[in-house]
Formats: C-alpha cells, sequence, structure tokens
C-alpha cells in the first residue's frame, strides 16, 4: 500500500483537495457522516491556507488536516509577502508534515496565480524535497487569463520557481482551457475542482490496485520524468456501446485533457490506465489504439483495472515535451509584466505631485 | 269537652237549684182564676187544675202540682187528695226540702178556680198562667251557643279566597230560639258569596256542632288579620230576653304583593359525545333569565373535572385559584348569554362537566346545580405507544442517540 501525501495550498489547492475529500467519501452531500474515504492507499491530506474563511469553507476535510497561517487573511495575491510569511511558518507547516509519518508521493495542489498558493508551493516543494526522498509532484491550475496582470504574472513567475523547487513533475489544469465546464464562473469552479479530484482519485487506484495489466508508482516516475517536466491528465467515460478505442482517443482529446494540447505532438510520454468491465476492454483494440499513440510520441505505460459491471473509463497522464499555451502564457504574462511597470511609473508621477503639495507643508492659509 | 260539659250541668244545677229553692224568701198570689185544663206556672213549678168534677151537688177539684224538666218532660209532684174531706181538699201543698208551694182554693165554680198561691223558698223569676194544662208549659232554661269560626286557609296572598264555616252547638239548659247569626266582617277582606246560609233559628240543648254558615271572603290587604268573630244573636224558649255568643277569631295571614323577581335557566351542552385523550371538547353554558325582573351577583362555577384539563374559555371567564369563574353583576330580564369553555381530556373515561350557579332574584339567593350529559374520553391517537415494553423504545432511543452522537462527532471533525 502506498503512502501518499496531497496537500493543497491556497484557496484553489483546498478547494480541490476538499473535492477530493469528498470524492473519496462516494461523493454525496452527507457522505462523510456515514460512509469512510475510499482510497485505496494510505493518504493523508493537508489543506493550507492564510485565509480562515477559505479553510473554513472546506466540508470534507477533517479540521485536524487544515492549517491556519495565523496573523494573515490572504495575501492580496502579492507573492513576495507569501513567500516571507511562508518563510517564517516553513518550520510549523513541515512539523504538521513530518508528524503524519512516512510517505512513498506527494501531490501538492495550488493555483498558479493567487496569493498563498502560487508563493507557498515552490517553497515548499523544495523543503519537502530537501527533508524527503520521495517524488514530489505538483498540480497547478492555471488562471482564466482575462483575470488581471497579476494573476498571470504570478503565474508565470510561480510555473518558473516550481521548475526551480525540483518537483518531479508539475501536472497542468488550465481554467482558460476548461472554463466551458460549467455556465457560470462558480459551477465551472466546481466544475473544475471535481474533473481533478477523479482524475487524481483515478491515479491513486491506478499505482496502487491489483491489475490485469499492471501500472504503478515506477512507472508514474517514469512517465513524469520525460518531456520539460510539464504533464496533463486526461480522462473519458464511454457506455455500454461505445468502443474502447473511442473513449481512449475521448481521453486524449481536449474534451478530455485539463490543459490544451496536442498529444500526439507535444507528448512525450503516457501512462494509459483502463477501468470498466472485461467485456468492454477489448485487448486488441486497447493495444491497436496504445500503439497509436507510441508510434507518435514513443513510451505508453498501459495498465488494466477490472470492475465488474462497470462501463469504461480511461485515465490518460502525459507528459509534454513542448506547450505552445504554455508559451501563450508566457507572453500574456510579460505583457502583463509591463502594465504593471507602467502603472508603476505613473505611481511615481503621482509621487511628484505629492512632492509640489508638499510645499505648503507646515503653513496655514492667512485672511 | 268534657270539662265544659261537667261546668255547664253544675251551673245548670244550681241555677235550678236557685230557681227550685231558692233562698227562704215567701211570694203569694192572689186571686189567680184559672179555668179546669189550664195551669199556672211559676218558674219551673206547674199547677194545673186537672179537674172539676160535680159531685153531690157541688163539685170537687183536682189540682196537681208539677215539676218542669228541661227535656220537656215533667214530673208530678203532688196532686189533690181525693180520700179527704171536701174542706180539706181545699188545700194543696208541696213541701220538698225549703221549697213549699201551697195553693189554696178561694173560690170555686164549675168551670173556674180562683185560687191564691203561696211559695216560700223560691226566687219567682217567671209566673204565667198556661191554657192547656203542663203539656203545654214550657221549661224555663238558658240557651248558650258556642260558636266558631273557621278557616280553610291560614296563610295567603292578596287576592286569594278564603272560605269561611261558622258553627254552633247549644250547651245551654234551654232551647236557643230565634237564632240569628252576623258573620263578623274584618276590614281588609271583601265579601264574595255564600255558600251556605240556611242555617236553623232554633238549636236543642246538647246539640252537636251545627254548620250555620259558609261563606268566600277575599283577601284584599297584606298583614296578620284575627277575622272578627261572629255573633249569634237567640233568645230563649220563654223569654224575650236575646241572649249572644260570639265565635273565635281565626287568625289569617296575607302575604304582601309579590315582589317582581327572576329565574335564570341554566343549560350546559358538549359539541362531541366522544372525544380522544388529548383531544379538546368545548362546552356551551347557556343562561337565561326567564322572569322580568333583574338577577343580580351572578356567579356560574364550572366545576372541571379531575381527569380534564382547562384549556380557554369565552371573554368572560375569570381565572381565580386556577379555575375558570364567570361572574356578571346583573342579567337583565329575558337575558340571554352563552358562555363556551374549552377543556383538554387527560385520561381515559366517562366524565361529565357540573356547573354551579348563584345569583340573587330579588328576594333571595338562589342556588342552582347543573350536570352535563355524559361524555367518554377513549385512547388517545398515540396512547398504544404506551402498551408497549419499555425496551421498545429504549432501543430505537439509544440509535437514535448513538447515530445523533455520532452525526454531531463526525460533523465536529470537520468544523473549524
Amino acid at each position: 500500500m502506498l503512502n501518499v501525501l496531497i496537500i493543497g495550498i491556497g484557496q484553489c489547492g483546498n478547494r480541490i483537495l476538499d473535492s477530493i475529500n469528498k470524492e473519496a467519501f462516494g461523493g454525496g452531500k452527507l457522505s462523510k457522516y456515514y460512509s469512510r474515504q475510499k482510497f485505496p492507499s494510505r493518504v493523508e491530506t493537508i489543506a493550507i491556507n492564510t485565509a480562515i474563511n477559505d479553510l473554513k469553507e472546506m466540508r470534507y476535510t477533517k479540521a485536524k488536516d487544515r492549517i491556519h497561517i495565523p496573523n494573515l487573511h490572504g495575501l492580496g495575491a502579492n507573492r513576495i509577502v507569501g513567500k516571507q510569511c511562508f518563510n517564517e511558518n516553513s518550520d510549523m507547516i513541515m512539523r504538521n508534515i513530518s508528524e503524519r509519518g512516512e510517505f512513498d508521493v506527494a501531490f501538492v495542489i495550488s493555483s498558479s496565480s493567487g496569493g498563498t498558493g502560487s508563493s507557498f508551493s515552490p517553497p515548499l516543494i523544495k523543503e519537502l524535497k530537501n527533508r524527503y526522498d520521495f517524488p514530489v509532484y505538483s498540480i497547478v491550475v492555471l488562471p482564466f487569463r482575462e483575470e488581471g496582470t497579476i494573476y498571470l504574472q504570478n503565474s508565470a513567475f510561480c510555473l518558473k520557481e516550481m521548475r526551480e523547487s525540483e518537483t518531479d513533475g508539475i501536472i497542468l489544469a488550465d481554467n482558460q482551457f476548461l472554463k466551458n465546464v460549467g455556465g457560470n464562473i462558480q459551477t465551472a469552479y466546481d466544475g473544475i475542482n471535481k474533473m481533478v479530484a477523479e482524475r487524481v482519485l483515478f491515479l491513486l487506484e491506478a499505482l496502487d490496485s491489483e491489475m490485469m495489466m499492471v501500472t504503478d508508482l515506477g512507472d508514474f516516475k517514469t512517465v513524469m520524468a520525460g518531456g520539460a517536466g510539464f504533464a496533463t491528465i486526461g480522462f473519458a467515460k464511454g457506455d455500454n456501446i461505445t468502443p474502447i478505442k473511442t473513449v481512449i482517443r475521448d481521453s486524449l482529446s481536449p474534451s478530455g485533457l485539463l490543459f490544451s494540447s496536442n498529444v500526439y505532438e507535444e507528448g512525450s510520454r503516457a501512462m494509459i490506465i483502463l477501468r470498466g468491465d472485461r467485456k468492454y476492454l477489448s485487448i486488441d483494440d486497447i493495444s491497436s489504439e496504445i500503439d497509436k499513440l507510441s508510434s507518435h510520441i514513443g513510451h505508453v505505460f498501459k495498465g488494466v483495472i477490472i470492475r465488474n459491471g462497470e462501463t469504461p473509463q480511461v485515465l490518460s497522464v502525459l507528459t509534454l515535451e513542448t506547450t505552445a499555451e504554455l508559451d501563450n502564457l508566457y507572453t500574456l504574462a510579460v505583457e502583463a509584466i509591463h502594465m504593471e511597470k507602467e502603472k508603476r511609473s505613473r505611481m511615481a508621477i503621482r509621487k511628484e505631485a505629492d512632492a509640489i503639495f508638499s510645499k505648503i507643508d507646515g503653513l496655514e492659509p492667512e485672511y | 269537652m268534657k270539662m265544659n260539659r261537667t261546668i255547664i250541668h253544675t251551673l245548670s244545677f244550681l241555677f235550678i237549684t236557685i230557681l227550685s229553692i231558692g233562698v227562704t224568701s215567701a211570694d203569694n198570689i192572689h186571686d189567680e182564676k184559672i179555668y179546669e185544663g189550664d195551669g199556672y206556672q211559676i218558674n219551673n213549678y206547674f199547677i194545673e187544675v186537672s179537674g172539676i168534677t160535680p159531685f153531690e151537688g157541688g163539685v170537687i177539684l183536682d189540682v196537681t202540682i208539677y215539676q218542669l224538666k228541661p227535656d220537656g218532660s215533667y214530673e208530678k209532684l203532688t196532686t189533690t187528695d181525693s180520700t179527704k174531706s171536701e174542706d180539706k181538699r181545699k188545700e194543696v201543698k208541696y213541701h220538698s226540702g225549703s221549697v213549699e208551694i201551697t195553693v189554696n182554693e178561694k173560690n170555686l165554680t164549675s168551670k173556674y178556680i180562683i185560687v191564691d198561691i203561696t211559695t216560700a223558698g223560691i226566687v219567682i223569676e217567671y209566673e204565667t198562667a198556661v191554657d192547656g194544662g203542663v203539656s203545654q208549659a214550657n221549661y224555663i232554661g238558658e240557651p248558650s251557643l258556642t260558636l266558631t269560626k273557621e278557616v280553610d286557609k291560614s296563610n295567603v296572598e292578596i287576592g286569594d279566597i278564603i272560605r269561611v264555616t261558622i258553627k254552633a252547638k247549644n250547651d245551654g239548659n234551654g232551647i236557643a230560639k230565634r237564632i240569628s247569626i252576623d258573620q263578623g266582617f274584618t276590614p281588609g277582606f271583601t265579601f264574595k258569596s255564600n255558600i251556605y246560609a240556611t242555617y236553623p233559628t232554633e238549636l236543642d240543648i246538647g246539640s252537636s256542632f251545627t254548620q250555620m254558615f259558609i261563606y268566600e271572603i277575599e283577601a284584599t290587604n297584606s298583614g296578620t288579620f284575627s277575622l272578627s268573630p261572629a255573633t249569634a244573636s237567640y233568645s230563649s224558649s220563654v223569654f224575650d230576653d236575646d241572649y249572644s255568643s260570639t265565635s273565635n277569631s281565626p287568625s289569617v295571614t296575607v302575604a304582601g304583593e309579590a315582589v317582581e323577581t327572576s329565574e335564570i335557566d341554566i343549560e350546559v351542552t358538549a359539541d362531541k359525545t366522544k372525544i380522544k385523550r388529548g383531544e379538546k371538547i368545548t362546552f356551551t353554558i347557556h343562561v337565561e333569565n326567564l322572569k322580568d325582573g333583574p338577577a343580580s351577583t351572578i356567579r356560574i362555577d364550572p366545576i372541571i373535572p379531575m381527569s380534564m384539563t382547562y384549556v380557554s374559555g369565552s371573554e368572560d371567564i375569570d381565572i381565580i385559584s386556577e379555575k375558570p369563574v364567570i361572574q356578571e353583576s346583573v342579567y337583565g330580564a329575558r337575558y340571554e348569554k352563552d358562555y363556551k369553555i374549552t377543556l383538554k381530556a387527560d385520561e381515559i373515561g366517562y366524565n361529565e362537566l357540573i356547573v354551579k350557579l348563584t345569583y340573587n332574584n330579588g328576594t333571595g339567593t338562589v342556588n342552582k346545580e347543573i350536570t352535563s350529559d355524559s361524555f367518554y374520553v377513549g385512547k388517545g391517537e398515540f396512547d398504544f405507544l404506551a402498551e408497549y415494553p419499555l425496551y421498545i423504545y429504549v432501543v430505537p432511543v439509544l440509535i437514535i442517540v448513538a447515530i445523533a452522537g455520532w452525526l454531531y462527532w463526525r460533523r465536529s471533525q470537520f468544523r473549524m
């Protein structure tokens, strides 16, 4: 049995972590009262946030698993303040983690754009890598592009620092790419959180289950070690008449991926896990489709989990050699940084105006 | 009665004795002319010329002295002794005790005799010549009527009719004759009619009470009255002297004019005849003043059964010492009102609501009590639950408590 640590940081990370816990309970609103979490492994979840209200909003994560960084109520998307705050509280955070025992793998979930998540994740991953030898993977949620210049520049620096933190892989989920999941922003957020949660649980099951065709943590490490360090996850669910080939292709298509990517051109390595009743899982069809993917990207690990009576579901983990979308994001981020600089220079003019006003400091009007 | 009769007999005896014996006085009657067959009465002695019989060229005289009895009979006391010589026969003497009557012939004809009568020991109250002899003489006695006046009711109200009966009996020793009755009307009463007025004008000695008069009067004034006595006026058989007797005066109380009073009628009705335990039943207390007079100081006390609880009632109902009470100062003439009272059944069984009413009807305090029809309180909707053993409840309760505890504990795990 694997020992898995999942850390959700900041509002986005907390919500995805809460969604993972909810799905582990079974997904029902009241399931936490009557059900046990169905993690295949020993899973410890920790939510970290500077905003207490974000922690209080969590419904399916136990209170003891929520760490509030005291005396702060959010960072206002300021990563400099956030990193300083982490440094001041890192001992407390790491002590909490160490008290939870040994782990085989860790996932750090956060947004790249916000305050706490984007500023805490890189140094935390660095600390984990320094202290422990288990792989640490980050799941990073990219912002809506129209959310603002600060979020864009935060994302750019966060991802850069994440790479520098020696993380074992960055799994990307892009709100901009997934925003058509729900009708409004809140529904979209909830839908994205649930999508990420379902994929993470499927992945954990794939890493720690008895399978007809086995994939394990080693395979996952190999996949995640490929490419440029970025990865994404795809998922698709078929019905009882959908050919398994189609389901596999759907999981690799934009409708199944968490991040915009042409996997056949940008992919480096992949792991495909199939789950369902044996009657839906034709080995020939599976092999045929996976061979097709292999012919484009190289090596593809595959695993098959038999679940009697279940319709076929496919999880695909793909590492990317290149990503045009990420390049686009950084282009926008550079523009955003320039815009912020211009704003800063305008602030300097305001300071000059302040200097003019200062000429009458200490004087009183005479009548 | 017997005592009265004894007294009367004693008085009669004394009277007769006085008449017959008198004191030692003497009296003379001279030259009284008496025809044959006639006589002369002195008190109750009668001197009869029984016969003047021709004898040897002359006439022989027979004189008899009688004693008259109250009953109309008479007793021969003495008579002419025919064995005596003619000269000796000219005198007839009766002597008994101190009484002495002597008849002396002064002149005798074939038709009559002229005599001198000498008496001794007699106070002559009555003397007269009597035609027809002793059989025509009247006993000299005094009647004495005892008169009674009776009423058929002694407590009446104004306007009521009272029947008055007058009775009389003769307790004297002479016949009462020419009796007339004065009914003796009393102020405050009005004569209505005679029922019986043909009373006898004579009453014999010793007669029993005889109905003399019946008449009706109407009470016109209030108060307690002694009816004026009836008076009987009458005469004895030989004297024209008037006697009179008066009756008793019966007392009659006439109530004053009736005060206008009130009378409250009370009814209690329930809206149900059968309810379940825990359910409510509403009673309507209907009160009505049946009279034109006002009732005052009204108090109505519904007596709540032990197995019921008072829930609510009309605005007029006060709660005094945790009990519902209705208090009203006045119910006017013909006033009607309904009061509602709602009770809740606490126990199973038959029940009834008792309502006590107290009021002043104008003349005094009146108390009434009325009871509603009986109603039955059956098992409540959930009473069957109490019939199960305790563990039937304990187990689910424990389960519920355990679930609640679990939920609380679980929730607290997820609350920050």
